[in-house]
């Protein structure tokens, strides 16, 4: 082996093994702690319009029908128990989806807001994933820029009249992707680095996590277009219930 | 099912005042993480470690495993500030990659230990509030601080919720593993799609039956629930007192001594 050769080896080795020292790929919530405190305000105030958003139009929705309570509380714990299951992976590593993009398009991106907040608190108390200081920055990117993000997609391709599975595959990926951009920019302005500062610490950041979140990504679009069709095919009163198929039909 | 609302059922601690708890736990996190001292971070440690092991009787290697939990995230992004890539050598090493080096400097080596040793203080802080207290008595405490009526009333909703959505996954789930439902990759995948929307119709009959049965027993709006009252001991809160004030004492002493 010439000595290029030799390199090559030993840099597809410390990959391998990067990959394999991490068997929990979590959909990124930043750890308790790793945000200074000023971005931990900063973040939670940006959500505060949004959640006050959430509020009020689930506050609406409950003055027309009371019912709903139950309804968007087994929401939340839905979007809870599907984010902590173990999806079945190709290495045997145990990593979850994310949920919130199922949960953008069955529910609509608002009230997702608010649920979000609540089942991230949740992750955080009873899972450990995440923290009750970085609540905040955690919301930002999984409970509100995602789902956003999710939903618009999913309504420009209906728009377009683009195939229903391709964009329900799109907005599911493509949200899922997003998420991973924000929490990395998130903790770039936090970690700037020495040498060209927030850019290249956001490169490296999206490096980092790019072996475990790409193929993820992938996975949760592939896993919300089963759900999709498995819904369709028998939950139909259900999803007329929640005003997910009625909307279609406009 | 959920191996720290388990613990927190047998912990010690559990019938302590939630809101001396809840006080504490977030005081010392926010002393760890305004300081960033790598003293103050091993003496929250270790008093965590003490109180969550020996006060509060959650079994040793447990504890150890749950420390580990976010070990993944935080050894990946720790890479990400402590490695550069540059053309220029940095002072603590360099590993030259054709004309470039990946290279790091002293003060990010330093700065990466500093946020690790926070970052798992603060985790430790966490969990001394989650593995002590139930979820109830947490959103008790967020009553006491004048949370929303309609947030309380949805966590609460939710937290019992998942409990039942978990029992129908797991039950789902045993049955597709007895039929050979994960015999190879493909059909795992299918199998977990088809058990979520299942999982799906049945939230949304009980969610349905549940609120059937709310209505029956004249549900008027609002979820009212009777409270267990733990009232706090003066010399719990002098302890919390005294080491809140040592921390502060030491995070002054690190920033201008």
């Amino acid at each position: 082996m010439s000595k290029k050769q030799k390199k090559l080896v030993i840099l597809a080795g410390a990959f391998a093994l990067a990959l394999g020292i991490t068997p929990v790929a979590n959909a990124m919530h930043i750890m308790e702690g790793y945000l200074p405190a000023a971005f931990c305000i900063a973040w939670g105030v940006i959500c505060i319009p949004f959640l006050l958003a959430g509020f009020f139009s689930i506050k609406k929705s409950l003055q027309a029908n009371r019912k709903a309570l139950t309804l968007l509380a087994m929401s939340g714990a839905f979007i809870f128990v599907i984010s902590s299951l173990k999806i079945p992976s190709v290495t045997g590593s145990c990593s979850h989806m994310t949920g919130t993009g199922l949960g953008a398009i069955l529910f609509g991106p608002s009230s997702v807001a608010i649920l979000g907040i609540i089942v991230l608190l949740f992750q955080a108390i009873l899972l450990a994933h995440g923290g009750l200081t970085t609540l905040g920055a955690n919301t930002f990117s999984m409970a509100i820029a995602g789902p956003f993000l999710s939903f618009g997609i999913y309504k420009l391709c209906m728009k377009f009249k683009i195939n229903k599975r391709v964009s329900v595959f799109l907005a599911a990926m493509l949200g899922d992707l997003f998420t991973y951009c924000v929490t990395s920019l998130q903790l770039a302005l936090a970690h700037p680095s020495d040498q060209g500062g927030v850019g290249a610490s956001a490169v490296k950041f999206l490096a980092v996590f790019a072996p475990t979140q790409l193929p993820l990504a992938v996975l949760e679009g592939i896993l919300t277009l089963i759900i999709i069709i498995g819904l369709e095919s028998f939950a139909m009163p259900e999803l007329k219930a929640i005003g997910f198929v009625k909307k279609e039909a406009k | 099912m959920i191996v720290i609302d388990k613990l927190c059922y047998y912990s010690k601690l559990r019938y302590v005042n939630a809101g001396e708890k809840f006080a504490y736990a977030m005081a010392t996190l926010i002393f760890c993480l305004v300081s960033r001292s790598i003293a103050i971070a091993l003496l929250v440690l270790a008093v965590n470690g003490i109180l969550n092991v020996k006060t509060g009787g959650i079994p040793l290697s447990r504890y150890k495993t749950l420390m580990a939990v976010p070990l993944a995230f935080l050894f990946l992004s720790t890479i990400a500030i402590i490695i550069n890539i540059s053309k220029t050598p940095l002072d603590a090493f360099a590993i030259p990659v054709g004309s470039y080096y990946i290279t790091g400097s002293h003060s990010s080596i330093l700065y990466g230990i500093q946020l690790i040793l926070t970052a798992l203080a603060s985790v430790s802080c966490l969990y001394f509030l989650s593995l002590n207290t139930p979820m109830t008595d947490i959103i008790l405490v967020l009553h006491r601080l004048h949370c929303p009526l309609l947030l309380q009333e949805l966590m609460l909703l939710i937290y019992r919720f998942i409990f039942v959505l978990l029992d129908i996954a797991s039950a789902i789930t045993t049955s597709q593993n007895s039929r050979l439902g994960n015999k190879d990759y493909k059909t795992s995948l299918k199998s977990f799609g088809s058990m979520i929307s299942v999982l799906f119709i049945r939230a949304m009959k009980k969610s349905n039956a549940l609120y059937d049965a709310m209505e029956a027993r004249c549900y008027d709006g609002t979820i009212r629930v009777l409270t267990e009252n733990y009232p706090p001991k003066k010399k719990e809160i002098i302890y919390i007192i005294l080491f809140e004030l040592l921390l502060l004492a030491a995070a002054i002493w690190r920033r201008f001594l």
